[in-house]
């Protein structure tokens, strides 16, 4: 199998090129990032390319030039600007019209039948009608006064979901949070503070997923030929409160309309990422993505739970039991 | 008693732990036994809880138990769920079964999450019955506790939605009439222009808090209603079978009427 990664030096990206190295089978890896100089293994099946998506020239260059070339068979694209606050027409290219450029320059494509797209859980709407389990039918958000965030990932998912029973297969993998430095999560963001306002009376159910899972799923993924959506939840579903304690942060109720200004005035002054306006409904209510079809199509089980961060005491008894545990 | 009700619960009830000691809809079955145990003087001494038949609700599977309401707050609800938590073996945690607005009630809302309270949308219901979970289902919704005290124990609207899904996952209904609950608490008005968290109005009790009527829970023979889940399907068959648990569910009310001998006795 030979393998395009677009976003390879993003957590995910790196992660999934790592671990397709290490899988029997794939001839190729086909890694795209704007770095130029990304932290990647070593290894002769990997080839680096340093491309900016978002100029259409390159992008058509990439795909029925050296991917062609190549004979990548299979693309995972993942590509979406990771700040909250940043919006404008630039991040809507990267995060639209990068996807809608890559789709259409693969649907005709000599060697390319697949394309694994990765979206997000956070494109559902979520509110007090909605379901607490959210199936891949459950509703988009569509709410014209959503951040271009969210916005922007609902149409690209809707961009990629259009070209569904075409001669491209895709699969579309609508992803839980990432629990992971950079890798776009507002949960990882907001429990980086050492105080997390939550808003009294509410403690929704949340689900994070881990960077293997992902991983994991995504490597489902390009194996199969299941075509569709598909939701792919993480091993940890646990209330609000319980993540902020299991983080050892501390957990401050304070009433609902005092937490985006005061979440604003934080960003303002210290640049903290976290965007409460635009969690204000997954922080009332729960939303938790349903894992049926990607089990039943993918073979896809969350297994990995997501390593909270622990006191330095616990760390220091795991490592002690660990080395009890190598045999002698 | 209360210790024997709290390990059943902890350690005997089915549980879908998604590892944190939470299901996924919340309910915390730690905090459940704790509520239940604190809700003993309640159902034992001031409502003095009778009830019959609670035998006809399956061990295992699938089920839906299907009452009347009224009231201010759901407390025939609460009363309902600590009489099946009490009188299942094995224990068997109600699922029970909420309007809309609940989830928006601050506090509430997280309370009866952790109680095994879901909001009542046709996926979250669809997934307990997968799951082979008993629900508890309240038809009338709020035209039940909105009710005059003139129209105590007739049947207000009543909503088809359970028995499609009962036909649809093959789940017995059992019908259970609540006796009490419509004289303990009744309504003097509502402000029908006050939505406070999305509640559809805001209730003005006739007393400040419920009186302490006796409670009487009559439990129904189980109903397997349609042939098979394509039934679902037929609107006129899911109306019909929808009509037959009101109609099981009106005889069992006036049969508990008949044989009570008040309501505060």
């Amino acid at each position: 199998m030979r393998v395009m990664v677009t976003g390879a030096t993003a957590p995910l990206g790196t992660a999934l090129v790592q671990a397709l190295l290490g899988t029997a089978g794939v001839e190729l890896v086909l890694a795209v990032g704007r770095e130029c100089d990304p932290t990647l293994p070593s290894d002769p099946r990997l080839r680096y390319r340093t491309v900016d998506l978002t100029r259409r020239r390159a992008l058509h260059a990439l795909v029925w030039g050296e991917a062609r070339t190549l004979g990548v068979e299979v693309v995972v694209h993942g590509i979406q600007h990771r700040r909250v606050h940043d919006q404008g027409a630039p991040i809507h290219a990267q995060n639209v019209e990068v996807t809608r450029e890559l789709v259409l320059a693969c649907t005709a494509h000599p060697t390319i039948r697949r394309l694994v797209y990765r979206s997000f859980a956070e494109i559902y709407a979520v509110h007090h009608g909605t379901s607490s389990i959210l199936d891949e039918e459950a509703p988009l958000d569509f709410d014209p006064r959503s951040t271009q965030w969210v916005r922007d990932r609902v149409e690209a998912d809707l961009t990629v979901c259009a070209h569904l029973g075409g001669a491209l297969s895709i699969a579309v993998l609508r992803c839980a949070e990432i629990f992971a430095p950079d890798a776009g999560s507002q949960l990882w963001d907001y429990l980086q503070s050492r105080i997390c306002l939550r808003p009294l009376g509410f403690d929704p159910m949340v689900n994070v997923l881990s960077l293997d899972d992902a991983v994991a799923a995504f490597a489902a993924a390009l194996r199969g030929s299941a075509t569709g959506v598909f939701n792919i939840p993480g091993c940890d579903t646990l209330p609000l409160s319980r993540a902020i304690a299991e983080s050892r942060r501390a957990d401050v109720p304070v009433p609902g309309p005092l937490l985006a200004p005061l979440y604003g005035l934080r960003h303002s002054t210290t640049g903290f990422e976290f965007r409460y306006d635009m969690n204000i409904q997954r922080f009332h209510f729960i939303g938790v993505l349903d894992g049926a079809r990607a089990r039943a199509a993918l073979g896809y089980v969350p297994r990995t739970h997501v390593a909270w961060p622990r006191p330095w005491w616990r760390l220091l008894v795991e490592q002690l039991g660990a080395e009890q545990a190598i045999p002698r | 008693m209360a210790s024997t009700t709290f390990k059943r619960i902890v350690h005997e009830a089915p549980f879908f732990d998604e590892g944190y000691g939470f299901d996924v809809f919340g309910l915390h079955p730690r905090s459940l036994a704790a509520s239940v145990a604190a809700a003993r003087p309640i159902y034992e001494s001031y409502f003095r809880v009778d009830s019959v038949g609670a035998g006809a609700i399956p061990r295992e599977g699938p089920a839906i138990l299907v009452a009347n309401h009224a009231g201010v707050l759901p407390v025939d609800s609460a009363m309902l769920c600590v009489d099946v938590l009490r009188r299942t073996e094995p224990a068997r945690i109600p699922r029970a079964i909420a309007d809309h607005f609940v989830p928006r009630l601050p506090l509430v809302s997280t309370l009866f999450a952790r109680l095994g309270v879901v909001n009542g949308t046709p996926a979250n219901v669809r997934c307990l019955l997968e799951r082979g979970e008993l629900i508890a289902i309240w038809p009338e919704g709020v035209t039940g506790p909105a009710k005059r005290f003139a129209d105590r124990y007739r049947i207000q609207c009543w909503r088809v939605g359970f028995a499609e899904l009962a036909i649809r996952y093959r789940a017995p209904v059992v019908p259970v009439a609540i006796i009490g609950a419509e004289e303990s608490w009744p309504l003097l008005t509502k402000l029908r222009g006050t939505h406070v968290f999305g509640s559809p109005y805001l209730p003005i009790p006739a007393s400040p808090i419920p009186l302490p009527t006796h409670y009487h829970l009559r439990y129904g023979m189980p109903h397997v209603l349609g042939r098979d889940a394509n039934d679902a399907n037929d609107p006129d068959l899911v109306a019909s079978a929808a009509l037959e648990v009101r109609r099981a569910l009106e005889r069992l009310i006036d049969d508990a009427r008949r044989e009570r001998r008040g309501v505060f006795r």
